[in-house]
């Protein structure tokens, strides 16, 4: 048997249809015979009502539309930077491979230590800086939101 | 009935298809959601932070960490909880960047209904008393509000939203509700409107 201090505390949930179905039925049981729970508990079911048809704030106009300009102009630059990212990766990947190729490069042509190492500096020292101005060009501009 | 279920099942299915199209950033899918979700979203962060400027603020955030966070999206999972988690998250951190604002006091108390605004019909004097008592509860409790009675959410995704136990959420729903009675039921008998 639950006291008429547990039910009062439950009477907020009950109208707010957050109870169990065995507390449920035991404030209905009570509500019943106990007045003061009853009115407190038609109270509480009115105002549960007038939450739900509280009327809605105005929308400000237009803000759907600035919203999607904005966050698609934040896709576009997060789009941006991905392929930057990949850009650089892909160079290094490069750079990498053109030292190697040097290396085989030399030792086919029967060069030297020294010949090979020319050729492994000259392809990157070239490649380097290409890389660079490309992902410079390609950068997004910081935008604020 | 047979119509109303029909049609919730295919805007769940538009929605679900609109979701995965985000995923592949498709710009049209974001304008399709932010269109869908605008009012509803607008109403919960107005409802939280009671500024209509910080509540557009927040609606574009919302949209920009939706974006970013997407790929952490369950598509099992339904996407109106962890919409709201995200848009919790920004409000909450706006919020405790306020000074002098904290989510579990009591919020200043709230301009009353203009003297024009008494003339006009009960209910809609009835519905900015309530208003403005509802200004006056802890953000929390506020929250816990709307997304019960406005969104319509169960306990379980209060939960999932706010990112607070069970027991929490029926704490504040039912200190809310309290509150607010005691609040109106001396209001009403101030303005006669019992």
């Amino acid at each position: 048997m639950n006291s008429h201090q547990t039910i009062r505390e439950w009477l907020a949930l009950s109208a707010a249809g957050l109870l169990e179905p065995a507390e449920e039925r035991a404030v209905r049981d009570h509500v019943r015979e106990c007045a003061e729970c009853a009115g407190a508990l038609e109270a509480l079911a009115g105002l549960s009502g007038d939450l739900g048809a509280l009327p809605p704030p105005e929308i400000p106009p237009g803000l759907a539309a600035r919203t999607s300009v904005l966050v698609a102009a934040e896709m576009e630059a997060a789009a941006d930077r991905r392929r930057s990212e990949w850009l650089a990766a892909a160079s290094g990947v490069f750079a990498w491979l053109m030292a190697l190729a040097a290396y085989f490069a030399g030792r086919a042509v029967g060069g030297t230590l020294w010949a090979w190492l020319a050729w492994s500096v000259l392809f990157p020292l070239v490649a380097v800086p290409v890389v660079a101005a490309v992902l410079k060009s390609r950068l997004p501009e910081r935008r604020g939101i | 009935m047979v119509f109303e279920a029909a049609l919730a099942r295919d805007m769940a299915v538009a929605e679900a298809d609109e979701v995965a199209r985000l995923r592949r950033r498709d710009p049209a899918a974001l304008a399709g959601l932010v269109e869908r979700y605008q009012h509803r979203l607008y109403r919960y962060l107005f409802r939280l932070v009671r500024n209509p400027a910080a509540a557009e603020d927040l609606f574009q955030q919302t949209w920009l960490n939706v974006v970013r966070q997407i790929g952490r999206f369950d598509s099992r999972s339904s996407f109106d909880p962890w919409l709201f988690a995200v848009a919790h998250n920004a409000a909450i951190d706006h919020l405790r960047r306020k000074t002098g604002e904290s989510l579990e006091e009591c919020g200043s108390e709230a301009r009353t209904a203009a003297p024009d605004a008494l003339e006009a019909a009960m209910e809609s004097e009835r519905a900015a008393i309530l208003d403005a008592a509802m200004a006056a509860l802890p953000a929390v409790q506020r929250e816990a509000l709307t997304l019960r009675f406005e969104e319509g959410m169960k306990l379980e995704e209060i939960a999932a939203v706010t990112g607070a136990p069970l027991s929490t959420v029926k704490s504040r729903v039912q200190r809310a509700l309290e509150s607010l009675r005691e609040r109106m039921t001396a209001r009403w008998r101030k303005e006669d409107l019992l």
